[in-house]
Protein backbone atom coordinates (compact mmCIF):
# COMPACT_ATOMS: atom_id res chain seq x y z
CA UNK A 1 0.00 0.00 0.00
CA UNK A 2 1.19 3.48 -0.86
CA UNK A 3 2.22 5.52 2.19
CA UNK A 4 1.70 9.22 2.83
CA UNK A 5 2.96 11.91 5.15
CA UNK A 6 0.23 13.86 6.97
CA UNK A 7 0.29 16.76 4.51
CA UNK A 8 0.46 14.46 1.47
CA UNK A 9 -2.50 12.52 2.81
CA UNK A 10 -4.65 15.61 3.27
CA UNK A 11 -3.78 16.86 -0.22
CA UNK A 12 -4.56 13.47 -1.78
CA UNK A 13 -7.82 13.15 0.17
CA UNK A 14 -8.92 16.58 -1.04
CA UNK A 15 -8.41 15.28 -4.58
CA UNK A 16 -10.59 12.25 -3.68
CA UNK A 17 -7.71 9.86 -4.30
CA UNK A 18 -8.87 6.25 -3.73
CA UNK A 19 -5.44 5.08 -2.52
CA UNK A 20 -5.38 7.88 0.04
CA UNK A 21 -8.76 6.79 1.35
CA UNK A 22 -7.55 3.17 1.61
CA UNK A 23 -4.49 4.36 3.56
CA UNK A 24 -6.65 6.49 5.85
CA UNK A 25 -9.07 3.65 6.56
CA UNK A 26 -6.31 1.08 7.06
CA UNK A 27 -4.42 3.26 9.51
CA UNK A 28 -7.19 4.82 11.55
CA UNK A 29 -10.42 2.79 11.47
CA UNK A 30 -9.41 0.15 14.02
CA UNK A 31 -7.89 2.75 16.33
CA UNK A 32 -11.02 4.84 16.66
CA UNK A 33 -13.14 1.67 16.71
CA UNK A 34 -11.26 0.44 19.81
CA UNK A 35 -11.82 3.73 21.60
CA UNK A 36 -15.54 3.77 20.74
CA UNK A 37 -16.05 0.06 21.50
CA UNK A 38 -14.21 0.48 24.80
CA UNK A 39 -16.42 3.38 25.82
CA UNK A 40 -19.73 2.05 24.50
CA UNK A 41 -19.27 -1.69 25.04
CA UNK A 42 -21.18 -2.23 21.82
CA UNK A 43 -19.52 -3.26 18.54
CA UNK A 44 -22.29 -2.07 16.24
CA UNK A 45 -22.52 1.31 17.95
CA UNK A 46 -18.71 1.58 17.71
CA UNK A 47 -18.86 0.96 13.95
CA UNK A 48 -21.42 3.76 13.76
CA UNK A 49 -18.96 6.04 15.50
CA UNK A 50 -16.21 5.08 13.03
CA UNK A 51 -18.54 5.85 10.14
CA UNK A 52 -19.61 9.19 11.64
CA UNK A 53 -16.01 10.20 12.36
CA UNK A 54 -14.81 9.51 8.81
CA UNK A 55 -17.82 11.31 7.33
CA UNK A 56 -17.06 14.34 9.49
CA UNK A 57 -13.47 14.28 8.23
CA UNK A 58 -14.63 14.15 4.60
CA UNK A 59 -16.88 17.16 5.22
CA UNK A 60 -14.07 19.11 6.85
CA UNK A 61 -11.23 18.22 4.48
CA UNK A 62 -11.15 21.62 2.88
CA UNK A 63 -10.95 23.37 6.25
CA UNK A 64 -8.48 20.94 7.81
CA UNK A 65 -5.46 23.06 8.64
CA UNK A 66 -3.22 20.43 10.14
CA UNK A 67 -3.01 22.12 13.55
CA UNK A 68 -3.59 18.69 15.05
CA UNK A 69 -2.61 15.31 13.63
CA UNK A 70 -5.29 13.43 11.68
CA UNK A 71 -5.22 10.71 14.33
CA UNK A 72 -5.79 13.20 17.17
CA UNK A 73 -8.61 14.86 15.23
CA UNK A 74 -10.32 11.52 14.49
CA UNK A 75 -9.90 10.25 18.06
CA UNK A 76 -11.40 13.50 19.37
CA UNK A 77 -14.41 13.32 17.04
CA UNK A 78 -14.91 9.64 17.90
CA UNK A 79 -14.58 10.36 21.62
CA UNK A 80 -17.19 13.13 21.47
CA UNK A 81 -19.54 10.97 19.37
CA UNK A 82 -19.22 8.07 21.82
CA UNK A 83 -19.83 10.38 24.80
CA UNK A 84 -22.94 11.79 23.08
CA UNK A 85 -24.26 8.26 22.69
CA UNK A 86 -23.49 7.44 26.32
CA UNK A 87 -25.34 10.57 27.43
CA UNK A 88 -28.40 9.52 25.42
CA UNK A 89 -28.42 6.20 27.23
CA UNK A 90 -27.58 7.63 30.62
CA UNK A 91 -27.96 11.41 31.02
CA UNK A 92 -25.63 11.61 34.01
CA UNK A 93 -22.15 10.31 33.33
CA UNK A 94 -19.19 11.61 35.20
CA UNK A 95 -16.45 12.91 32.91
CA UNK A 96 -15.77 16.02 34.91
CA UNK A 97 -12.55 17.84 34.26
CA UNK A 98 -11.91 18.67 37.90
CA UNK A 99 -8.79 17.39 39.59
CA UNK A 100 -9.42 14.27 41.63
CA UNK A 101 -9.38 14.84 45.34
CA UNK A 102 -10.45 11.40 46.51
CA UNK A 103 -8.04 9.01 48.16
CA UNK A 104 -6.15 6.58 45.91
CA UNK A 105 -7.72 3.13 45.48
CA UNK A 106 -5.96 0.96 48.05
CA UNK A 107 -4.62 -2.45 47.02
CA UNK A 108 -6.47 -5.12 48.99
CA UNK A 109 -5.48 -8.38 47.30
CA UNK A 110 -1.77 -8.86 47.83
CA UNK A 111 -1.35 -12.31 46.35
CA UNK A 112 1.08 -12.54 43.46
CA UNK A 113 -0.93 -13.69 40.44
CA UNK A 114 1.41 -12.34 37.77
CA UNK A 115 2.40 -15.78 36.44
CA UNK A 116 -1.10 -17.23 36.56
CA UNK A 117 -2.47 -16.22 33.17
CA UNK A 118 0.09 -17.92 30.94
CA UNK A 119 0.00 -21.12 32.94
CA UNK A 120 -3.64 -21.81 33.56
CA UNK A 121 -5.88 -19.68 31.43
CA UNK A 122 -6.50 -19.80 27.71
CA UNK A 123 -6.13 -16.58 25.75
CA UNK A 124 -9.92 -16.39 25.43
CA UNK A 125 -10.40 -16.75 29.19
CA UNK A 126 -7.90 -13.98 29.88
CA UNK A 127 -9.62 -11.79 27.28
CA UNK A 128 -12.97 -12.34 29.01
CA UNK A 129 -11.50 -11.27 32.36
CA UNK A 130 -9.86 -8.18 30.82
CA UNK A 131 -13.08 -7.16 29.06
CA UNK A 132 -15.06 -7.56 32.26
CA UNK A 133 -12.55 -5.56 34.29
CA UNK A 134 -12.34 -2.63 31.87
CA UNK A 135 -16.12 -2.53 31.35
CA UNK A 136 -16.55 -1.95 35.09
CA UNK A 137 -14.11 0.98 35.10
CA UNK A 138 -15.80 4.43 35.24
CA UNK A 139 -15.70 6.13 31.82
CA UNK A 140 -13.43 8.96 32.98
CA UNK A 141 -10.73 6.41 33.83
CA UNK A 142 -11.52 4.03 30.98
CA UNK A 143 -10.95 6.58 28.22
CA UNK A 144 -7.56 7.55 29.64
CA UNK A 145 -6.49 3.92 30.06
CA UNK A 146 -7.53 3.03 26.49
CA UNK A 147 -5.75 6.01 24.95
CA UNK A 148 -2.55 5.65 26.97
CA UNK A 149 -2.11 1.90 27.38
CA UNK A 150 -3.98 0.27 24.53
CA UNK A 151 -3.51 2.95 21.87
CA UNK A 152 -0.06 3.86 23.14
CA UNK A 153 -0.66 7.62 22.95
CA UNK A 154 1.27 10.19 24.97
CA UNK A 155 -0.17 12.05 27.94
CA UNK A 156 -0.26 15.18 25.78
CA UNK A 157 -2.21 13.46 22.99
CA UNK A 158 -4.70 11.96 25.47
CA UNK A 159 -5.14 15.45 26.91
CA UNK A 160 -5.78 16.97 23.46
CA UNK A 161 -8.41 14.31 22.69
CA UNK A 162 -10.33 14.42 25.96
CA UNK A 163 -9.90 18.05 27.01
CA UNK A 164 -8.48 16.92 30.36
CA UNK A 165 -5.31 18.61 31.58
CA UNK A 166 -2.11 16.55 31.28
CA UNK A 167 -1.99 16.35 35.06
CA UNK A 168 -5.53 14.95 35.20
CA UNK A 169 -4.65 12.39 32.51
CA UNK A 170 -1.72 11.22 34.66
CA UNK A 171 -3.82 11.04 37.83
CA UNK A 172 -6.61 9.12 36.12
CA UNK A 173 -4.21 6.73 34.42
CA UNK A 174 -2.70 5.93 37.81
CA UNK A 175 -6.13 5.29 39.33
CA UNK A 176 -7.22 3.23 36.32
CA UNK A 177 -4.15 1.01 36.65
CA UNK A 178 -4.75 0.45 40.37
CA UNK A 179 -8.46 -0.27 39.92
CA UNK A 180 -7.82 -2.69 37.05
CA UNK A 181 -5.06 -4.42 39.00
CA UNK A 182 -7.49 -5.02 41.84
CA UNK A 183 -10.27 -6.24 39.56
CA UNK A 184 -7.94 -8.66 37.77
CA UNK A 185 -6.60 -9.82 41.13
CA UNK A 186 -10.15 -10.59 42.27
CA UNK A 187 -10.80 -12.76 39.23
CA UNK A 188 -7.34 -14.33 38.76
CA UNK A 189 -6.40 -15.33 42.31
CA UNK A 190 -8.81 -18.21 42.04
CA UNK A 191 -6.25 -19.74 39.63
CA UNK A 192 -3.22 -18.96 41.80
CA UNK B 1 9.69 5.79 51.65
CA UNK B 2 6.47 4.42 53.13
CA UNK B 3 3.98 2.03 51.48
CA UNK B 4 1.57 4.94 51.08
CA UNK B 5 4.19 7.03 49.29
CA UNK B 6 5.20 4.09 47.11
CA UNK B 7 1.58 3.70 46.02
CA UNK B 8 1.38 7.39 45.24
CA UNK B 9 4.50 7.22 43.03
CA UNK B 10 3.85 3.78 41.56
CA UNK B 11 2.82 4.86 38.06
CA UNK B 12 5.66 7.33 37.76
CA UNK B 13 8.05 4.62 38.94
CA UNK B 14 6.66 2.18 36.34
CA UNK B 15 6.91 4.84 33.62
CA UNK B 16 10.44 5.75 34.78
CA UNK B 17 9.42 9.36 35.32
CA UNK B 18 10.66 9.71 38.90
CA UNK B 19 13.80 11.68 39.65
CA UNK B 20 16.86 9.77 40.78
CA UNK B 21 16.39 10.40 44.48
CA UNK B 22 12.80 9.12 44.51
CA UNK B 23 13.72 6.18 42.27
CA UNK B 24 16.39 5.06 44.74
CA UNK B 25 13.99 5.52 47.67
CA UNK B 26 11.35 3.45 45.86
CA UNK B 27 13.87 0.70 45.05
CA UNK B 28 15.01 0.58 48.66
CA UNK B 29 11.43 0.30 49.87
CA UNK B 30 10.61 -2.40 47.30
CA UNK B 31 13.67 -4.42 48.37
CA UNK B 32 12.22 -4.79 51.86
CA UNK B 33 8.43 -4.73 51.32
CA UNK B 34 6.89 -7.88 49.88
CA UNK B 35 3.38 -6.37 49.64
CA UNK B 36 4.54 -3.38 47.61
CA UNK B 37 6.57 -5.69 45.35
CA UNK B 38 3.41 -7.70 44.68
CA UNK B 39 1.47 -4.51 43.91
CA UNK B 40 4.23 -3.36 41.53
CA UNK B 41 4.55 -6.72 39.77
CA UNK B 42 0.81 -7.26 39.37
CA UNK B 43 0.23 -3.68 38.20
CA UNK B 44 2.92 -4.16 35.55
CA UNK B 45 1.35 -7.47 34.58
CA UNK B 46 -2.07 -5.78 34.33
CA UNK B 47 -0.64 -3.19 31.93
CA UNK B 48 1.16 -5.88 29.94
CA UNK B 49 -1.98 -8.01 29.55
CA UNK B 50 -4.09 -5.09 28.33
CA UNK B 51 -1.38 -3.99 25.89
CA UNK B 52 -1.08 -7.54 24.55
CA UNK B 53 -4.75 -8.47 24.40
CA UNK B 54 -6.43 -5.13 23.91
CA UNK B 55 -5.79 -4.75 20.20
CA UNK B 56 -9.36 -5.41 19.12
CA UNK B 57 -10.15 -4.78 15.45
CA UNK B 58 -13.39 -4.36 13.52
CA UNK B 59 -14.63 -7.88 12.65
CA UNK B 60 -13.36 -8.72 9.13
CA UNK B 61 -16.67 -9.00 7.24
CA UNK B 62 -18.10 -5.85 8.73
CA UNK B 63 -14.80 -4.04 8.24
CA UNK B 64 -14.94 -4.68 4.49
CA UNK B 65 -18.57 -3.53 4.37
CA UNK B 66 -17.72 -0.35 6.26
CA UNK B 67 -14.75 0.24 3.95
CA UNK B 68 -16.96 -0.12 0.85
CA UNK B 69 -19.64 2.22 2.23
CA UNK B 70 -17.19 4.90 3.28
CA UNK B 71 -15.16 4.62 0.09
CA UNK B 72 -18.32 5.12 -2.02
CA UNK B 73 -19.29 8.17 0.05
CA UNK B 74 -15.77 9.54 -0.13
CA UNK B 75 -15.40 9.15 -3.90
CA UNK B 76 -18.87 10.55 -4.60
CA UNK B 77 -18.48 13.52 -2.29
CA UNK B 78 -17.86 16.55 -4.40
CA UNK B 79 -14.96 18.87 -3.79
CA UNK B 80 -16.08 22.38 -3.14
CA UNK B 81 -15.61 24.47 -6.28
CA UNK B 82 -12.64 26.84 -6.18
CA UNK B 83 -13.73 30.27 -5.02
CA UNK B 84 -13.88 32.75 -7.85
Amino acid sequence: MKTYSESELITALRQRDADAFAFLFENYSDRIYRLAAGLLGDEMAAEGVVQESFMRLFERLDQFEGRSKISTWLYRVAYNAAIDQLRKRRPIISLDLEVEDEDLPQPVILIDWQHVPERLLTEAEIKTELDRAIAELPEKYRVVFILREIEGLSTKEASAITGMSTNLVKVRLHRARLILREKLAESLIQYA
Amino acid sequence: MTCEQLLQYLSEYIDQNLDEELTVAAQEHLATCQNCRVVLDTTQQTIFLFREQGKQTIPAGRRQKLFNQLQATFLQSKQKPESQ
